[in-house]
């Protein structure tokens, strides 16, 4: 069973719909059930969130949904987990793409601020429920920060930069991560593409210091 | 509060846990307190304003404003290294109860920071943005905090001083700064 996030996105299947082969049925049950669990949680907050709210969410019965997962937090999870791949294969490829690294970054960067944007309830989800789930947010935000500092030192390539700093990674990760935190706090997902020179130039500053990020932010800006 | 958060999170922390913790009763704590949030909100302002006297206290007029911010920054670390229930609940559970929570410390810092490069009352021009430095050296500790090495976070010196220092001091100050704490840092302050 493969989950498509763009089924995650926008999956509107009518209730109740029979005579479907018991795969597609199962298939079709799980990933109303993650949607489901993303807009009820954005809706009122993990911890007010009942597995009730996401099968009324969803049209899904309670046997399906136990068959399923585990419990509210397994499918917050599995939820969770679908949209970081879609973020990563949306992000990969352009970040791997030819060209000088500095200029790989800020093409990544725009699609990484255009995926958040896409999707504000996806980005709220994503961000800022995750911290409230109690003690599985450190094992998932570990594993989700481990998979895009890696994908960042996978692309940084023969001419990448070699940064003094021995956590250089750290910090361009985290300042992506830091500035869409905050504008998805604050409901401004949507506006997130207008931060791409900035964000381009706070990334790149401690790999090639300020005058090249300078120089990128401006081609940012230019568009 | 801040012991029972950081072993069991905000969420499963219980006023009895507190009371309990604290050694006071039931009536004492609504005595100061509404509720657990009044509680937990009046211990992170009173941890933000510990840090901010320890940063305070770390340099003297004297210094270079580098060098006063790189002694601010360490002292803060090994502060947080310390006390690391402490780190894990400012970094972690405090986003948590409330998102908006990096906004109190930021308005705690940034000022302050910026007074050491400001001179003649004129405002330092910024190299790099010193709220996104914030988040930055937040999400810094959070990671330390997610892989288990809470107990080592005196690593992330040379970084964090980078940080403090960059936004007004620009990237080449903040790496020699860096430096220097590295080797504070490996002269065997902790065992690697």
């Amino acid at each position: 069973m493969t989950d498509n996030p763009e089924d995650l996105r926008q999956w509107r299947l009518p209730r109740g719909r029979h005579g479907l082969p018991r795969e597609l049925v199962e298939r079709s049950q799980r990933e109303r059930l993650l949607a489901a669990v993303v807009r009820a949680t954005v809706a009122n907050g993990y911890e007010s969130t009942t597995v009730a709210d996401i099968l009324g969410e969803a049209g899904v019965g309670r046997e399906s949904f136990y068959e399923l997962f585990d419990d509210k937090l397994d499918c917050m999870l599995a939820a969770h987990k679908i949209l970081a791949d879609d973020l990563e294969a949306r992000v990969r490829p352009t970040y791997l793409e030819e060209g000088p690294w500095p200029e790989r970054v800020r093409r990544s960067l725009g699609a990484t601020l255009e995926w958040f944007a896409a999707d504000p309830e996806a980005a709220r989800f994503f961000l800022v429920e995750l911290s409230t789930v109690g003690p599985a947010f450190r094992a998932t935000f570990k594993a989700e920060y481990a998979r895009f500092t890696k994908l960042l030192d996978d692309g940084l390539g023969e001419d990448g930069p070699n940064p003094e700093l021995t956590r250089a990674t750290d910090l361009s990760v985290g300042a992506i991560m830091a500035r869409i935190y905050e504008e998805v706090v604050l409901g401004r997902a949507t506006e997130l593409p207008r931060l791409l020179p900035e964000l381009t130039y706070g990334f790149l500053v401690p790999f090639v210091g300020e005058e090249v990020a300078r120089g990128e932010r401006e081609r940012a800006a230019a568009g | 509060m801040v012991e029972s958060c950081a072993e069991k999170t905000y969420a499963a922390t219980t006023i009895t846990d507190i009371v309990a913790g604290a050694r006071i009763s039931r009536t004492t704590f609504y005595k100061h307190f509404e509720d657990k949030r009044a509680c937990f909100d009046a211990a992170i302002g009173y941890c933000i304003g510990e840090l901010q006297a320890v940063a305070a206290t770390a340099h003297s007029p004297a210094d270079q404003p580098g060098d006063a911010a790189r002694k601010a920054a360490t002292a803060v670390v090994e502060a947080l290294a310390a006390k690391p229930g402490l780190a894990q609940v400012l970094t972690g559970d405090a986003m948590a109860v409330d998102p908006q929570v990096i906004e109190r410390y930021r308005r705690a810092t940034i000022p302050a920071l910026e007074a050491l490069w400001s001179e003649n009352a004129g405002k330092p021009a910024a190299h790099t943005d010193p709220r996104l430095a914030f988040g930055q050296a937040q999400v810094l500790i959070l990671n330390q905090i997610a892989t288990g090495r809470l107990d080592r976070l005196l690593e992330l010196l040379p970084e964090v001083v980078y940080l403090t220092v960059s936004p007004y001091g620009g990237h080449e100050e903040a790496l020699r700064q860096a430096r220097l704490a590295g080797k504070s840092e490996s002269r065997g302050a902790v065992p690697r």
